[in-house]
């Protein structure tokens, strides 16, 4: 039987957590997208308000479970739902807008102790080529939260790109140093 | 287009079932994103996080009766060994609001669920 690995999605609402997960996943996603009551609806019509799910065929590499969670603090909560077996996560930023930047810093001021803690990803999503400066700005926000990741840029809909971040998730793993989480590590 | 009720008018129905139903320690009424729009109890509490888990309890409810093809959702109820938690939509809004009723582990079930009932239709537009 092949492995299965649990994946975790955070980032800020629009950053392309949900899309991704439709995307990529083999199954029918399960998503729980309501309509934006507040600000958010001039950016988007829908949000995440509990967690989208999809299975990816990694084939010999096992099978990806795909979680994504919302973006809004409010729902800071379902991390310690979902966060059981997780191997890493990956936090997506909208390289394409001017809210990047600002929605990295509510998702690590958010999720910098769990980060601390775990393999993490960062994706710079939605731009083929963000500007240096942008990437710069990225690791800097890192930095200041005590937190190191690699940074990809990534086009989160590409089975590929996604396989990419899964593998620079199994070498944090293999050669990392994080504490050993009961129920955590993935795998099985 | 949102039809948001009026807030003090939402509140008088909210009082009711605080008031009116024995054992009910708090009622709310929480956006379908997740964000109090009314409340009222008679405990302390953090209406955000109730909000946020109101709204994440009722989605995952209407996504596991999709995948389960279990029709619409009618109520949600959460019941715990000291308190229980009803989850009711209002009527005729577009899943706008949902009623989140907690209560002791006394209270009666049926009463709660009543009143919860009772206090939605209030709210509903034309009412």
């Amino acid at each position: 039987m092949n492995a299965c690995h649990k994946l975790v999605f955070i980032g800020e609402p629009g950053a392309g957590k949900t899309t991704c997960i439709a995307a990529l996943s083999d199954i029918a996603p399960v998503t729980t997208d309501v309509g934006c009551t507040d600000d958010l609806a001039r950016r988007k019509a829908s949000t995440t308000v509990a967690l989208d799910y999809g299975e990816m065929d990694l084939g010999e590499q096992g099978m990806l479970r795909l979680y994504g969670l919302p973006g809004q603090e409010r729902f800071r909560f379902m991390f310690d739902v979902v966060r059981d077996g997780a191997m890493g996560l990956v936090v997506l930023v909208d390289a394409a807008s001017a809210q990047g930047l600002d929605g990295l810093a509510g998702t690590l001021a958010t999720y910098a102790d769990e980060l601390r803690q775990r393999p993490f990803v960062l994706c710079l999503n939605k731009h083929p080529d963000p500007p240096m400066a942008f990437r710069e700005r990225c690791m800097a926000m890192l930095r200041d939260q005590g937190l190191v990741a690699p940074l990809l840029v990534i086009d989160a809909r590409s089975r590929s790109d996604l396989a990419q971040v899964f593998r620079m998730l199994c070498l944090l793993l293999d050669h990392g140093d994080y504490p050993v989480l009961d129920g955590e590590r993935g795998g099985a | 287009m949102n039809r948001w009720p009026d807030p003090d008018h939402a509140l008088q129905a909210l009082a009711r079932i605080v008031s009116g139903c024995e054992g009910v320690q708090i009622a709310m009424l929480a956006s379908r994103d997740g964000r109090p729009f009314v409340w009222r109890s008679a405990v302390a509490g953090d209406s955000g996080k109730l909000a946020a888990m109101t709204s994440s309890l009722t989605a995952l409810g209407r996504t596991v009766l999709r995948e389960l093809n279990a029709g619409e959702l009618d109520h949600l109820l959460v019941e715990g060994q000291d308190g229980k938690l009803v989850l009711v939509g209002v009527p005729g809004l577009d899943g706008l609001l949902v009623l989140a009723v907690l209560a002791e582990r006394r209270a009666r079930l049926g009463l709660v669920l009543g009143h919860a009932r009772m206090c939605v239709r209030a709210l509903a537009p034309g009412a």
